[in-house]
């Protein structure tokens, strides 16, 4: 087979800085999260049912037995409604949910190759992992902030403030749990649904993280595990969701177990080392 | 390879070995493609060739042996190698819920191609696979072939001149492969570009330049088609004994021109005058006989002693399964 004489080489595409086609590439695996997000109608059902669900159904429910009487007595008395007190954990769970999802998507970029795709692009491993943690994140924020829309109805009041405030955690826990996802992504072969992740490990972190019950704020911690078997309260204690959760509820409606610094701490930690051992895995892959 | 001179080739393979457990997949592979050639690998499954083209595109290291993409190392230079190729994996790696133009215009951001060049990449290239009309619709509702078009449009976009193709038209109908081939065919009149492609229809090398043929991991020959036939390919004669006493009489009378068995059949080196013998001689011997002509299909046969052969799927076809199925609304 012969061909025409061809012309010449064409116009070599401009180099750009190494820099630049790093930062390109991020936007361009970023705005791809986000546009599959957005065309995704489960993931978009789920992001608006869930909050409706928890706040307005379960919420509204059990409000009026929030109250800490035994036979008449009142034994404490907490400051907040439980609608007030769930909503906050419904902006976490909400945030869990699609974390986690989206970095399970990891896998199908795998198994349908378009991880392929990337891997043989000039950008680095790196540039490739940050710019689906940053887009899930993005998403799992915005899933967060339907959340938000509900709070007139749990008589949650927003300033601009607190919005920017919570807008802050709720980045950092969305990082956090994204790279989460991806790291148990990373370690899955045979993928039969996202069912095993929501009821192995979203539920039991939420239950346990003292998202839907307060861990008694008047007693002291000899106390609490009088109340409470003492099981559950190892649980939550370990947890660290529980301290994200508590720093959120700090900032939307004032109400901390713990020292509001210790839960951002305990983000800022696990995101780096999750996305750390995310990075390592992917190098190895 | 001296700088400055002569350019370096696009594609020296030197010695290359890579083992997967107990499977030797690559054994001292070596050979080296030239500036503007249309070069095809050319065996069975399991032969090698997506494991040497992944080695080629920087996602598999080689255990030993140097590739090198214009005199750069695909081990240690991997980033600059990349610039230069063009990819078309054997399985789709589109995003399928983008659209046509989305993911053109991904892979142009995610190699750095700038805005208005990416644009005009982009439609010049729709334009060449004739997907223009398809710019807007997400991938998903696209057919096979379509795919295929699609994907070698995006391994176009950032200008790459070493264009990889893996299998391109492995599933398609025969229309749809026609077509890919066509496409290839004007890109090399247009453009600067060496084509390297893996593919195991043996009808399709046929208007390459130099087809490789490898099987178990090493090159068997390497050579422009007609030149292989005319070296290895022969006449030879398939011949199906009637039972074992026969099949023992033939192999012990014909063991000087003996090119191999294949199942029940056995293959005979052969010329007219030969069949005429043969027949004479044999001819109650045997249940069948087709004469092969020259072909690279008999070359094939002459190097492995056997035809080209199918195999099984890999691993996670689970997973795989479950997500074509419809699967779930994560992916």
């Amino acid at each position: 087979m012969t061909a025409a004489a061809p012309t010449p080489s064409l116009a070599p595409v401009s180099r750009r800085s190494p820099v630049l086609v790093q930062l390109g590439g991020l936007y361009g695996l970023w705005l791809r999260e986000v546009k599959r997000a957005v065309r995704d109608r489960g993931q978009l059902v789920g992001g608006f049912s869930r909050p409706i669900l928890w706040v307005l159904i379960l919420g509204i429910g059990l409000n009026p037995y929030f109250r800490g009487e035994v036979y008449g007595e009142v034994t404490f008395v907490v400051p907040f409604t439980y609608l007030q007190f769930i909503f906050p954990a419904v902006v976490a769970l909400n945030i869990m949910y699609t974390s986690v999802q989206s970095a399970i998507s990891v896998i199908w970029d795998r198994e349908f190759g378009f991880l392929r795709e990337v891997l043989v692009s000039p950008l680095s491993r790196s540039t490739v992992l940050l710019g689906k943690v940053l887009g899930g994140a993005t998403v799992a924020m915005a899933h967060g902030s339907l959340v938000l829309v509900l709070a007139r109805f749990a008589d949650v009041p927003l300033t601009w403030g607190t919005v920017a405030k919570a807008l802050g955690v709720m980045a950092m826990l969305a990082l956090a749990l994204t790279s989460l996802g991806i790291v148990i992504a990373n370690r899955i072969r045979s993928f039969e649904g996202f069912g095993v992740f929501s009821n192995a490990v979203i539920l039991p972190l939420y239950f346990t993280s003292s998202s839907i019950f307060p861990l008694d704020p008047a007693l002291t911690r000899a106390q609490t595990r009088v109340v409470y078997p003492d099981w559950l309260v190892t649980l939550v204690e370990y947890n660290p969701l529980t301290y994200a959760v508590d720093t959120l509820r700090g900032v939307l409606i004032h109400y901390n177990q713990f020292d509001p610094r210790l839960g951002l701490l305990i983000m800022a930690v696990a995101g780096i080392v999750l996305f750390t051992i995310a990075l390592l895995d992917f190098r190895r892959a | 390879m001296a700088e400055g001179t002569a350019p370096a080739p696009p594609i020296r393979v030197d010695a290359i070995s890579r083992r997967f457990g107990r499977t030797l997949a690559l054994d001292g592979v070596s050979f080296e493609v030239r500036d503007r050639e249309f070069f095809a690998l050319l065996g069975p499954n399991g032969a090698g060739k997506t494991t040497l083209l992944h080695i080629l595109c920087t996602v598999l290291r080689p255990d030993s042996g140097q590739a090198l993409i214009r005199g750069l190392d695909v081990v240690r230079q991997p980033l600059a190698a990349r610039r230069l190729l063009g990819i078309v994996f054997q399985e789709a790696s589109l995003d399928d819920r983008l659209t046509v133009r989305e993911n053109l215009d991904l892979h142009g951001l995610v190699f750095g191609v700038p805005g208005a060049l990416r644009r005009r990449r982009i439609d010049e290239m729709l334009a060449l696979v004739e997907l223009t009309a398809w710019a807007d619709r997400t991938t998903r509702t696209l057919s096979s072939g379509m795919k295929r078009r699609l994907e070698i449009a995006r391994a176009l976009i950032h200008d790459s001149e070493i264009l990889l193709l893996d299998e391109p038209t492995a599933g398609l109908d025969a229309q749809s492969r026609e077509r890919i081939w066509s496409y290839i065919r004007r890109l090399r009149g247009e453009r600067h570009i060496t084509v390297l492609v893996t593919t195991h229809y043996i009808e399709e090398v046929e208007g390459c330049d130099r087809v490789c043929i490898v099987d178990r991991g090493r090159v068997l020959a390497l050579d422009a088609p007609e030149t292989l036939k005319r070296t290895h390919g022969g006449q030879m004669l398939r011949i199906v004994p009637r039972g074992d006493d026969d099949r023992r009489a033939i192999l012990g009378r014909f063991a000087d021109r003996l090119k191999g068995e294949a199942g029940d059949a056995i293959l005979l080196a052969s010329d007219d005058a030969f069949v005429e013998a043969f027949l004479a001689d044999c001819g109650r011997r045997i249940r069948s006989m087709t004469v092969e002509i020259p072909s690279l299909e008999t070359v094939f046969l002459t190097l492995t002693g056997r035809a080209l052969r199918d195999q099984s799927a890999g691993e996670s076809e689970r997973t795989r399964a479950f997500g074509r199925r419809g699967g779930e609304h994560t992916r």
